[in-house]
Protein backbone atom coordinates (compact mmCIF):
# COMPACT_ATOMS: atom_id res chain seq x y z
CA UNK A 1 0.00 0.00 0.00
CA UNK A 2 1.22 3.94 -1.02
CA UNK A 3 1.86 6.54 2.29
CA UNK A 4 -1.95 7.56 2.49
CA UNK A 5 -0.74 10.36 4.36
CA UNK A 6 -1.04 14.49 3.36
CA UNK A 7 3.33 14.12 3.12
CA UNK A 8 2.77 11.95 0.53
CA UNK A 9 0.47 13.10 -1.62
CA UNK A 10 2.64 16.21 -1.82
CA UNK A 11 5.84 13.67 -2.48
CA UNK A 12 3.62 12.43 -5.24
CA UNK A 13 2.70 15.75 -6.95
CA UNK A 14 6.20 16.60 -6.83
CA UNK A 15 7.37 13.69 -8.47
CA UNK A 16 4.64 13.69 -11.23
CA UNK A 17 5.69 17.80 -11.60
CA UNK A 18 9.63 16.79 -12.09
CA UNK A 19 8.58 13.83 -14.28
CA UNK A 20 6.81 16.53 -16.32
CA UNK A 21 9.19 19.02 -16.60
CA UNK A 22 12.08 16.45 -17.43
CA UNK A 23 10.04 15.18 -20.62
CA UNK A 24 9.44 18.89 -21.15
CA UNK A 25 12.86 19.85 -21.45
CA UNK A 26 13.48 16.56 -23.30
CA UNK A 27 11.20 17.30 -26.16
CA UNK A 28 11.90 20.92 -26.57
CA UNK A 29 15.92 19.97 -27.14
CA UNK A 30 14.36 17.12 -29.42
CA UNK A 31 12.68 19.92 -31.29
CA UNK A 32 15.49 22.50 -31.60
CA UNK A 33 17.95 19.62 -32.63
CA UNK A 34 15.65 18.73 -35.44
CA UNK A 35 15.45 22.91 -36.44
CA UNK A 36 18.87 22.58 -36.10
CA UNK A 37 19.66 20.13 -38.29
CA UNK A 38 16.74 20.53 -41.13
CA UNK A 39 18.07 24.46 -41.23
CA UNK A 40 22.04 23.15 -42.19
CA UNK A 41 21.90 20.34 -43.98
CA UNK A 42 24.37 19.85 -46.74
CA UNK A 43 24.55 21.26 -50.19
CA UNK A 44 26.33 20.40 -52.74
CA UNK A 45 29.21 21.22 -54.79
CA UNK A 46 28.99 23.62 -58.14
CA UNK A 47 30.05 22.54 -61.58
CA UNK A 48 33.84 22.99 -62.23
CA UNK A 49 33.37 22.05 -66.25
CA UNK A 50 30.73 24.03 -69.04
CA UNK A 51 28.07 26.48 -68.78
CA UNK A 52 24.84 27.68 -70.23
CA UNK A 53 24.41 28.75 -73.49
CA UNK A 54 21.29 30.12 -74.68
CA UNK A 55 19.37 28.66 -77.48
CA UNK A 56 17.99 29.96 -80.68
CA UNK A 57 14.73 29.33 -82.22
CA UNK A 58 16.54 26.91 -84.76
CA UNK A 59 17.81 24.81 -81.93
CA UNK A 60 14.50 23.44 -81.92
CA UNK A 61 14.11 22.37 -85.38
CA UNK A 62 15.65 19.30 -84.40
CA UNK A 63 15.13 17.01 -80.43
CA UNK A 64 17.55 18.51 -77.81
CA UNK A 65 20.11 16.06 -77.16
CA UNK A 66 23.19 15.88 -74.71
CA UNK A 67 25.54 18.39 -75.29
CA UNK B 1 -12.08 35.25 -80.92
CA UNK B 2 -13.18 36.18 -77.45
CA UNK B 3 -11.20 35.16 -74.39
CA UNK B 4 -12.16 34.92 -70.77
CA UNK B 5 -9.55 36.01 -68.31
CA UNK B 6 -10.44 35.08 -64.82
CA UNK B 7 -7.60 36.79 -62.55
CA UNK B 8 -5.57 40.01 -63.59
CA UNK B 9 -2.95 40.23 -61.04
CA UNK B 10 1.41 40.08 -62.21
CA UNK B 11 0.72 36.48 -64.58
CA UNK B 12 -2.79 37.55 -65.97
CA UNK B 13 -2.08 41.21 -66.72
CA UNK B 14 1.06 40.04 -68.70
CA UNK B 15 -1.18 37.19 -70.44
CA UNK B 16 -3.76 39.91 -71.25
CA UNK B 17 -1.06 41.80 -73.25
CA UNK B 18 0.00 38.77 -74.89
CA UNK B 19 -3.56 37.54 -75.98
CA UNK B 20 -4.30 41.01 -76.93
CA UNK B 21 -1.48 41.25 -79.05
CA UNK B 22 -1.95 37.90 -81.05
CA UNK B 23 -4.07 37.15 -84.24
CA UNK B 24 -5.93 34.94 -82.51
CA UNK B 25 -8.22 36.79 -80.01
CA UNK B 26 -9.82 40.32 -81.32
CA UNK B 27 -11.63 40.42 -77.65
CA UNK B 28 -11.10 40.36 -74.08
CA UNK B 29 -13.40 39.89 -70.65
CA UNK B 30 -11.33 39.86 -67.76
CA UNK B 31 -13.30 38.74 -64.43
CA UNK B 32 -12.08 40.03 -61.25
CA UNK B 33 -12.60 39.61 -57.53
CA UNK B 34 -12.39 43.01 -56.81
CA UNK B 35 -12.59 44.90 -60.34
CA UNK B 36 -11.73 48.13 -59.04
CA UNK B 37 -8.29 47.19 -57.77
CA UNK B 38 -7.52 46.08 -61.35
CA UNK B 39 -8.92 48.80 -63.31
CA UNK B 40 -5.45 50.85 -64.26
CA UNK B 41 -4.33 47.40 -65.53
CA UNK B 42 -6.99 47.29 -67.64
CA UNK B 43 -6.16 51.13 -68.87
CA UNK B 44 -2.24 50.21 -69.70
CA UNK B 45 -3.12 46.94 -72.13
CA UNK B 46 -2.85 48.00 -75.23
CA UNK B 47 -3.87 45.83 -78.58
CA UNK B 48 -5.99 45.44 -81.29
CA UNK B 49 -8.95 44.08 -79.37
CA UNK B 50 -11.66 45.17 -76.87
CA UNK B 51 -11.35 44.97 -73.18
CA UNK B 52 -13.95 44.38 -70.91
CA UNK B 53 -14.26 43.83 -67.18
CA UNK B 54 -16.43 42.92 -64.87
CA UNK B 55 -16.80 41.40 -61.12
CA UNK B 56 -16.02 37.57 -60.97
CA UNK B 57 -18.99 35.31 -60.35
CA UNK B 58 -20.45 32.09 -61.25
CA UNK B 59 -23.46 33.99 -63.05
CA UNK B 60 -21.41 36.16 -64.60
CA UNK B 61 -18.62 33.48 -65.85
CA UNK B 62 -21.11 31.25 -67.38
CA UNK B 63 -23.15 34.02 -68.75
CA UNK B 64 -19.67 34.77 -71.09
CA UNK B 65 -18.85 30.98 -71.59
CA UNK B 66 -21.34 30.62 -75.29
CA UNK B 67 -18.75 33.66 -76.51
CA UNK B 68 -15.61 32.55 -75.16
CA UNK B 69 -13.48 30.64 -77.41
CA UNK B 70 -11.22 29.91 -74.42
CA UNK B 71 -10.68 30.72 -70.75
CA UNK B 72 -7.79 31.26 -69.05
CA UNK B 73 -7.76 31.02 -65.07
CA UNK B 74 -5.14 33.72 -63.58
CA UNK B 75 -6.66 33.05 -60.77
CA UNK B 76 -6.62 30.81 -57.78
CA UNK B 77 -10.66 29.55 -58.69
CA UNK B 78 -9.42 26.69 -60.78
CA UNK B 79 -11.21 23.86 -60.53
CA UNK B 80 -15.33 25.01 -60.35
CA UNK B 81 -15.11 27.57 -62.74
CA UNK B 82 -12.97 25.10 -65.19
CA UNK B 83 -15.84 22.60 -64.81
CA UNK B 84 -18.06 24.76 -65.55
CA UNK B 85 -16.20 25.77 -69.33
CA UNK B 86 -15.49 22.22 -69.86
CA UNK B 87 -19.54 21.54 -69.40
CA UNK B 88 -20.11 24.24 -72.23
CA UNK B 89 -17.52 22.95 -74.27
CA UNK B 90 -14.96 25.78 -73.82
CA UNK B 91 -11.30 25.05 -73.82
CA UNK B 92 -9.60 26.21 -70.34
CA UNK B 93 -5.65 27.10 -69.58
CA UNK B 94 -4.83 27.58 -65.74
CA UNK B 95 -1.74 28.40 -64.45
CA UNK B 96 -2.20 26.90 -60.91
CA UNK B 97 0.77 25.09 -59.24
CA UNK B 98 -0.87 23.72 -56.56
CA UNK B 99 -0.90 20.18 -56.89
CA UNK B 100 -5.10 19.38 -55.46
CA UNK B 101 -6.04 21.96 -58.27
CA UNK B 102 -3.96 20.27 -60.75
CA UNK B 103 -5.12 17.07 -59.41
CA UNK B 104 -9.01 18.25 -60.34
CA UNK B 105 -8.12 19.75 -63.45
CA UNK B 106 -6.69 16.54 -64.77
CA UNK B 107 -10.39 14.76 -63.63
CA UNK B 108 -11.77 16.47 -65.91
CA UNK B 109 -9.90 14.87 -68.58
CA UNK B 110 -12.90 12.33 -69.56
CA UNK B 111 -15.24 15.61 -70.12
CA UNK B 112 -12.75 17.26 -72.02
CA UNK B 113 -12.24 15.06 -74.68
CA UNK B 114 -15.96 13.79 -75.05
CA UNK B 115 -16.09 17.96 -75.67
CA UNK B 116 -12.95 17.44 -78.09
CA UNK B 117 -11.43 20.71 -75.78
CA UNK B 118 -8.07 20.75 -74.28
CA UNK B 119 -7.99 21.54 -70.30
CA UNK B 120 -4.18 22.54 -69.76
CA UNK B 121 -3.55 22.23 -66.17
CA UNK B 122 -0.14 24.58 -65.33
CA UNK B 123 0.53 27.01 -67.88
CA UNK B 124 2.90 28.88 -66.04
CA UNK B 125 6.90 28.95 -65.35
CA UNK B 126 7.05 25.67 -63.18
CA UNK B 127 4.79 23.76 -64.53
CA UNK B 128 4.13 24.73 -67.80
CA UNK B 129 7.52 26.02 -69.38
CA UNK B 130 9.21 23.22 -67.50
CA UNK B 131 7.02 20.67 -68.72
CA UNK B 132 8.16 21.59 -72.34
CA UNK B 133 11.60 21.51 -71.56
CA UNK B 134 11.67 18.02 -70.05
CA UNK B 135 9.52 16.80 -73.14
CA UNK B 136 12.22 18.37 -75.58
CA UNK B 137 14.99 16.66 -73.78
CA UNK B 138 13.07 13.46 -73.90
CA UNK B 139 12.65 13.61 -77.19
CA UNK B 140 16.09 12.85 -77.91
CA UNK B 141 15.91 9.85 -75.26
CA UNK B 142 15.33 6.28 -75.93
CA UNK B 143 14.44 5.65 -72.29
CA UNK B 144 13.67 8.07 -69.94
CA UNK B 145 14.18 7.64 -66.27
CA UNK B 146 14.20 10.66 -64.66
CA UNK B 147 13.07 14.68 -64.31
CA UNK B 148 14.21 17.00 -61.57
CA UNK B 149 12.75 20.61 -61.92
CA UNK B 150 14.28 23.31 -59.84
CA UNK B 151 12.89 27.27 -59.69
CA UNK B 152 13.98 30.16 -58.09
CA UNK B 153 12.23 33.28 -57.84
CA UNK B 154 8.22 34.12 -57.71
CA UNK B 155 5.72 36.27 -60.21
CA UNK B 156 3.52 38.33 -58.31
CA UNK B 157 1.87 38.38 -54.62
CA UNK B 158 -0.44 35.24 -55.69
CA UNK B 159 2.75 33.37 -56.91
CA UNK B 160 4.63 34.49 -53.44
CA UNK B 161 1.50 33.60 -51.18
CA UNK B 162 1.63 30.02 -52.69
CA UNK B 163 5.35 29.07 -52.77
CA UNK B 164 5.16 30.34 -48.84
CA UNK B 165 2.57 27.66 -48.43
CA UNK B 166 4.11 24.93 -50.80
CA UNK B 167 7.15 25.13 -48.56
CA UNK B 168 5.00 23.64 -45.60
CA UNK B 169 2.67 21.24 -46.90
CA UNK B 170 3.53 17.77 -47.61
CA UNK B 171 5.46 16.84 -51.01
CA UNK B 172 4.90 13.78 -53.34
CA UNK B 173 7.60 12.74 -55.18
CA UNK B 174 7.12 10.12 -58.08
CA UNK B 175 9.65 7.12 -57.00
CA UNK B 176 9.35 3.60 -59.36
CA UNK B 177 5.58 4.06 -60.04
CA UNK B 178 4.33 4.72 -56.85
CA UNK B 179 3.63 8.66 -54.42
CA UNK B 180 6.18 9.21 -51.70
CA UNK B 181 5.78 11.51 -49.14
CA UNK B 182 8.11 13.94 -47.96
CA UNK B 183 8.94 16.75 -45.96
CA UNK B 184 8.33 19.67 -47.39
CA UNK B 185 11.61 22.35 -47.13
CA UNK B 186 13.54 19.28 -46.51
CA UNK B 187 15.90 17.59 -49.21
CA UNK B 188 18.65 20.45 -49.78
CA UNK B 189 20.11 20.18 -53.61
CA UNK B 190 22.74 22.85 -54.29
CA UNK B 191 21.64 23.76 -58.47
CA UNK B 192 23.19 25.96 -60.39
CA UNK B 193 20.63 27.94 -62.72
CA UNK B 194 20.86 30.24 -65.91
CA UNK B 195 22.63 33.66 -65.44
CA UNK B 196 21.59 33.54 -61.51
CA UNK B 197 24.37 30.81 -60.75
CA UNK B 198 23.70 28.30 -57.64
CA UNK B 199 20.91 28.40 -55.17
CA UNK B 200 20.47 25.74 -51.98
CA UNK B 201 16.44 24.71 -53.65
CA UNK B 202 14.77 22.48 -50.98
CA UNK B 203 11.26 20.39 -51.93
CA UNK B 204 7.89 21.74 -52.53
CA UNK B 205 4.53 20.96 -53.03
CA UNK B 206 4.16 22.06 -56.60
CA UNK B 207 2.11 19.99 -59.67
CA UNK B 208 6.08 19.29 -61.80
CA UNK B 209 5.91 15.62 -61.03
CA UNK B 210 2.13 14.95 -60.87
CA UNK B 211 2.28 16.41 -64.64
CA UNK B 212 5.53 14.62 -65.61
CA UNK B 213 4.22 11.37 -64.34
CA UNK B 214 1.07 11.61 -66.32
CA UNK B 215 2.83 12.85 -69.96
CA UNK B 216 5.90 10.05 -69.42
CA UNK B 217 4.64 6.65 -69.19
CA UNK B 218 7.69 4.35 -67.31
CA UNK B 219 9.02 7.73 -65.44
CA UNK B 220 11.21 5.95 -62.27
CA UNK B 221 11.28 9.18 -60.38
CA UNK B 222 9.97 13.03 -60.46
CA UNK B 223 11.10 15.90 -58.08
CA UNK B 224 10.71 19.34 -57.71
CA UNK B 225 12.30 22.03 -55.88
CA UNK B 226 12.18 25.66 -54.60
CA UNK B 227 14.96 27.81 -53.78
CA UNK B 228 14.74 29.48 -50.21
CA UNK B 229 16.68 30.81 -47.71
CA UNK B 230 16.71 29.83 -43.80
CA UNK B 231 13.84 32.57 -42.81
CA UNK B 232 12.13 31.20 -45.86
CA UNK B 233 12.22 27.55 -44.40
CA UNK B 234 11.79 28.52 -40.48
CA UNK B 235 8.75 31.08 -41.25
CA UNK B 236 7.12 28.61 -43.98
CA UNK B 237 4.39 27.49 -40.71
CA UNK B 238 3.78 31.00 -39.99
CA UNK B 239 1.45 33.28 -41.52
CA UNK B 240 3.32 35.45 -44.01
CA UNK B 241 4.97 37.91 -41.97
CA UNK B 242 5.19 40.85 -44.31
CA UNK B 243 2.59 41.22 -47.70
CA UNK B 244 4.75 39.82 -50.82
CA UNK B 245 6.35 42.20 -53.37
CA UNK B 246 4.41 43.45 -55.97
CA UNK B 247 6.25 41.65 -58.41
CA UNK B 248 9.32 39.75 -57.63
CA UNK B 249 13.02 40.22 -58.99
CA UNK B 250 14.79 38.11 -62.04
CA UNK B 251 14.02 34.34 -61.63
CA UNK B 252 15.01 31.19 -63.06
CA UNK B 253 14.64 27.29 -63.94
CA UNK B 254 16.22 24.50 -64.33
CA UNK B 255 15.04 21.12 -65.41
CA UNK B 256 17.08 18.15 -65.45
CA UNK B 257 16.32 14.75 -67.62
CA UNK B 258 17.88 11.55 -67.32
CA UNK B 259 17.99 8.82 -69.32
CA UNK B 260 19.52 6.54 -71.65
CA UNK B 261 19.89 7.01 -75.06
CA UNK B 262 21.78 4.88 -77.63
CA UNK B 263 22.70 2.02 -74.66
CA UNK B 264 24.52 4.76 -72.52
CA UNK B 265 22.99 6.69 -69.78
CA UNK B 266 22.40 10.62 -70.84
CA UNK B 267 21.04 13.56 -68.92
CA UNK B 268 19.86 16.62 -70.58
CA UNK B 269 19.96 19.96 -68.73
CA UNK B 270 17.53 22.89 -69.77
CA UNK B 271 16.92 25.75 -68.32
CA UNK B 272 15.04 29.64 -68.41
CA UNK B 273 15.34 32.86 -66.58
CA UNK B 274 13.88 36.22 -66.99
CA UNK B 275 10.79 37.27 -64.35
CA UNK B 276 8.65 34.51 -63.86
CA UNK B 277 5.50 36.16 -64.09
CA UNK B 278 6.32 37.52 -67.64
CA UNK B 279 7.50 33.93 -68.24
CA UNK B 280 4.22 32.40 -67.15
CA UNK B 281 1.64 35.36 -68.76
CA UNK B 282 4.04 34.43 -72.04
CA UNK B 283 3.53 30.39 -71.75
CA UNK B 284 -0.46 30.85 -70.77
CA UNK B 285 -1.02 33.56 -73.17
CA UNK B 286 0.70 31.04 -76.46
CA UNK B 287 -1.62 27.70 -74.60
CA UNK B 288 -4.74 30.01 -74.27
CA UNK B 289 -4.28 30.63 -78.09
CA UNK B 290 -3.22 27.03 -78.96
CA UNK B 291 -6.68 25.52 -76.89
CA UNK B 292 -8.59 28.39 -78.51
CA UNK B 293 -7.42 27.66 -82.12
CA UNK B 294 -8.07 23.86 -80.96
CA UNK B 295 -4.30 23.11 -81.59
CA UNK B 296 -3.62 21.18 -78.58
CA UNK B 297 -4.85 17.60 -78.03
CA UNK B 298 -8.31 16.87 -76.41
CA UNK B 299 -7.93 16.27 -72.48
CA UNK B 300 -7.02 17.39 -69.65
CA UNK B 301 -3.14 16.93 -68.99
CA UNK B 302 0.10 19.41 -68.94
CA UNK B 303 1.76 20.93 -71.86
CA UNK B 304 4.05 18.17 -72.27
CA UNK B 305 0.76 16.11 -73.07
CA UNK B 306 -1.07 18.03 -74.96
CA UNK B 307 1.47 20.06 -76.92
CA UNK B 308 1.29 17.92 -80.24
CA UNK B 309 5.32 19.68 -80.82
CA UNK B 310 6.54 20.59 -77.60
CA UNK B 311 9.58 22.00 -79.84
CA UNK B 312 7.31 24.32 -81.84
CA UNK B 313 5.90 25.78 -79.09
CA UNK B 314 9.34 26.56 -77.87
CA UNK B 315 10.33 27.54 -80.48
CA UNK B 316 7.66 30.58 -80.43
CA UNK B 317 8.15 31.20 -76.64
CA UNK B 318 11.80 31.77 -77.80
CA UNK B 319 10.34 34.01 -80.30
CA UNK B 320 8.50 35.82 -77.64
CA UNK B 321 11.44 36.70 -75.67
CA UNK B 322 11.49 33.54 -73.25
CA UNK B 323 15.30 32.78 -72.74
CA UNK B 324 16.08 29.24 -72.65
CA UNK B 325 19.21 27.47 -72.26
CA UNK B 326 21.07 24.45 -72.48
CA UNK B 327 23.72 23.29 -70.35
CA UNK B 328 27.19 22.26 -71.97
CA UNK B 329 30.32 21.36 -71.62
CA UNK B 330 30.02 19.07 -68.35
CA UNK B 331 31.48 16.09 -70.04
CA UNK B 332 29.97 12.46 -70.90
CA UNK B 333 27.32 11.53 -67.91
CA UNK B 334 28.53 8.61 -66.04
CA UNK B 335 27.03 5.36 -66.65
CA UNK B 336 24.60 4.85 -63.82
Amino acid sequence: MGDSSPNGAVRRRGANLRLLTRALVAVALAAMAAVVVRLRGTGGTPPHRGGWRELSTEDFVEPVEEP
Amino acid sequence: MRAVLVGLGAVGARSARQLLSSTVVDGLLVLARRPHHVAPNIASLDGRGTVELAELSAEAFIRELPEAAVVLLAAPVTAPYAGLAVARGVPVVSVTDAPEDVRSLLALGGDARRHGVAVVAGAGMAPGLSCLLAAAAAEGMDELHEVHVATVGTGGPACARRRHAALRELVEEWRDGAWERKVASSGRELVWFPELGGADCYRTSRADPLLMAEAFPGLRRATTRAAASRRDRFTSWLPMLRPPHPEGAVGALRVEVRGRRQERASTVLLGANGRPALVAGTVAALAAELAAARLLKPGAGGLASLAPNPRELLAELSRRGVRTEVFEGAGPTPTS
